[in-house]
């Protein structure tokens, strides 16, 4: 059983069980990590922002340096207009970036590795990207299925690959963090049975690998995080200023 | 003498910019990587969702076999469109 690297995966709950209308709602282990992981990301905060000092101490250097980070990225893809997004995207990178960091410990478990979790956070990008695309542009948004230049006998075609297209967004962003992080905790626990299974004799060899693989995952924890806070800026571009 | 104190600064200058050079190109591979990560999704999941609209198409119109293939290949046109869009992000900005 504890060799079954696909146990790490499971759900269970803790505490009673609570019904609202039919729809279960206990609290479960998967949200156990996310309360974890929201309270790591609000004591950074609150420990970096309060004594500010010009020379900072080493908390308020690494709060500081997130913000610049992504004020920096909203910037470079999203223009100078964005800003106002900022809490958004500073929130999503964070919220993404301490539960992978969060699922690296060991006997922890990593909340996005459930594709329903990053389905959900690629879905209110997707919803509210489309919304705000309407807001600004009007009906003028849908502008961006119909490229400039196209002969008319294409563009049926033209258009339902262009929606496909823009279809496809969510799922590539969810999948992406979801397989990525799936991916990298089953292969962890695979060389870690390996060690197991092979004993004093043959074991160092996968013991070494698991350790390179999981500096690996630390490098893919953070990079899955950033990428989902570029795409969501990149997202966010196409809406705020329509154009090819 | 002259000549030889001139040359060292120079050298030291253009010794600094190679490191320099070298430095920024660390921070870029990264990013590269994630970019990598990026399109090789992309191709899927568009073919995934074209599939699915093909399949829930047949299942409405009862043409069983018929949209789903269509929609098989369409998807397939959108995630080399989505490569094809995203290449060409990165190549701007370079």
């Amino acid at each position: 059983m504890a060799t079954n690297p696909m146990h790490q995966f499971e759900v269970y709950k803790i505490g009673p069980e609570i019904n609202l209308g039919g729809i279960n709602l206990s609290f479960t282990n998967s949200s156990l990590f996310m309360v974890i992981s929201s309270a790591l990301i609000l004591l950074l905060l609150f420990f970096g922002t309060k004594r500010k000092s010009l020379v900072p101490s080493k908390i308020q250097l690494v709060t500081e340096m997130s913000y610049t980070f992504i004020a920096k990225m909203i910037n470079d893809t999203a223009g100078s207009n964005a800003k106002t997004f900022f809490p958004f995207i500073f929130t999503l990178f964070m919220f993404v970036l301490f539960s992978n960091m969060v699922g690296m410990l060991p006997y922890s478990f990593t909340v996005t590795s459930h594709i329903i979790v990053t389905f959900v956070l690629a879905a209110m990008v997707f919803i509210g990207v489309t919304i705000l695309g309407f807001v600004k542009h009007g009906i003028k948004y849908l502008e961006l299925f119909v490229p400039k230049g196209v002969p008319m006998a294409l563009l049926p075609l033209i258009i339902i690959i262009e929606i496909i297209s823009y279809l496809s967004r969510p799922v590539s962003l969810s999948v992406r963090l979801f397989a990525n992080m799936m991916a990298g905790h089953t292969m962890l626990k695979v060389f870690g049975g390996f060690v197991i299974s092979l004993g004093l004799l043959g074991g160092w060899l996968p013991l070494g690998f698991s350790v390179a693989l999981t500096g690996l995952e630390i490098l893919v924890a953070f990079l899955q995080a950033y990428v989902f806070a570029i795409l969501t800026c990149i997202y966010l571009n196409d809406a705020l200023n329509l154009h090819h | 003498m002259k000549k030889i104190k001139e040359i060292t600064t120079r050298l030291e200058i253009a010794k600094k910019n190679i490191n320099n050079n070298q430095k920024n190109d660390k921070s870029s591979n990264a990013a590269s990587l994630g970019k990598a990560l990026k399109i090789s999704t992309e191709l899927v999941a568009a073919v995934f969702v074209g599939s699915t609209i093909g399949f829930l198409l047949d299942n409405w119109f009862d043409t069983k076999p018929l949209l789903t293939i269509c929609f098989f290949f369409i998807g397939v046109a959108a995630g080399i469109l989505n490569v094809f869009k995203s290449a060409k992000k990165m190549h701007k900005k370079i």
